[in-house]
């Protein structure tokens, strides 16, 4: 039976999946594309569309309420590191190397520390200010857009992924849905093949213990057959019942 | 008028009455055989293809956290006949079922074996055809 023919099917309770698959399909916990991808190897046809379609209702659903906000720091952080704060450090950079030269100008001038070179210097590192201002802000702006483009794109990327998971595991369960049908069906012929084995054996046996009762039809046939030719045949006799009168006569010729 | 009656009666021939005699005693005996139970399998058991789509059917469920069920909790193990057919027969259900009416019914049982031969000895039955009172006149011989 079942449990003979697969020894590893945990029979009855709420489980039967094969000790050796390791796996058991959670579907409070959305599984991770990684834990999806190695599990699925090993699984069976049923176990690969009960984790897709666990994995693809739980992204889903995670859309339903989902904005894209939530994604776009995952661009935001690495852009405002290597980027704008890159940004202002070149201009940094240049405002040092600015006040560098109106410090070396003012020296040369013998003005260094004077009213002119104070306001020279302020005037420079405000130039510079503004620009590290301006520049923060258009590279912050492009960030925002970049990041909410870039998170948008990965929720529809993520939701159309879904949607093919759900397909692959609609494949996978009429994968082996077809093949256990398939089973069920050749099953069948075998087991038809093994009845008719039994039932032509039970009819010789039947015609073995039957034996006896088929001679006597035989017989019963050709007595039945016979009482017409056997009445043709038959003899007849003649019986004589003499009456009184008889006996009369034969007192009175006495 | 005589006063006297003639009839004529008709007589089968003498090889009909024996062939006639021959058959109702062979008939008799016969009828003295009883049932005969058949104790080779009636229904074939569910092929290694059928328990595999059954397995596959467990699996479904269980991917999808639903019950199982096991077979073998429903029907027994097949018994392995002749060439391998593996099958189930109901004579054990058969003697069970005559076992049972001997406990519960012994009389009427016993009455029912009377009729018949005793299946394991051969024994002729008290109440066999053949132990019958027979009062009718013969005309010939019986064949037998």
């Amino acid at each position: 039976m079942a449990g003979a023919a697969n020894p590893e099917m945990v029979q009855g309770g709420g489980s039967s999946i094969p000790a050796q698959m390791g796996y058991t399909p959670d579907l409070q916990q959305s599984p991770s594309a990684s834990r999806y991808s190695q599990a699925s190897t090993s699984m069976d046809p049923f176990q690969q569309a009960s984790l897709a379609q666990a994995a693809a209702m739980s992204r889903v659903g995670q859309g339903l309420t989902g904005t894209a906000a939530s994604g776009m720091a995952n661009y935001q952080n690495p852009y405002e590191d290597q980027v704008v704060q890159a940004a202002l450090r070149d201009v940094s950079n240049q405002a040092a190397m600015g006040m560098n030269q109106v410090n070396s100008q003012a020296h040369q001038a013998r003005a260094f520390g004077g009213a002119r070179h104070g306001i020279q210097g302020a005037e420079t590192l405000k130039g510079f200010n503004q620009q590290a201002l301006d520049t923060a802000a258009r590279l912050r702006q492009q960030g925002f857009t970049t990041a909410l483009g870039a998170s948008q794109a990965d929720m529809a990327t993520q939701l159309g992924a879904a949607g093919q998971l759900a397909g692959l595991g609609q494949q996978a369960f009429n994968y082996g849905k077809d093949i256990q049908n398939q089973q069920m069906v050749q099953g069948a012929l075998q087991q038809q093949l093994s009845q008719a084995l039994i039932d032509a054996a039970k009819g010789q046996y039947e015609g073995y213990t039957g034996a006896p009762s088929n001679a006597l039809q035989q017989i019963i046939s050709a007595l039945a057959g016979a009482p017409s030719s056997a009445g043709q045949l038959a003899g007849e006799t003649e019986k004589y019942q003499p009456g009184l009168f008889n006996f009369l006569q034969v007192a009175a010729s006495a | 008028m005589s006063g006297g009656s003639k009839s004529t009666q008709k007589n089968l021939p003498k090889f009909y009455e024996e062939d006639l005699q021959q058959g109702l005693g062979f008939a008799q005996d016969v009828a003295a055989v009883g049932y005969t139970p058949y104790y080779g399998p009636d229904v074939a058991a569910f092929s290694p293809m059928q328990n595999a789509s059954f397995d596959s059917t467990n699996m479904m469920a269980g991917a999808f956290n639903m019950p199982t069920a096991d077979p073998s909790n429903y029907m027994p193990e097949p018994t392995t006949f002749a060439n391998g057919i593996q099958g189930y027969s109901s004579a054990p259900l058969f003697n069970e079922a005559v076992d049972a009416l001997a406990t519960n019914r012994p009389g009427q049982k016993d009455y029912i074996d009377s009729f018949f031969v005793d299946p394991v000895t051969g024994a002729p039955g008290a109440n066999q055809p053949s132990a019958q009172p027979v009062n009718y006149e013969m005309t010939a011989k019986r064949g037998k």
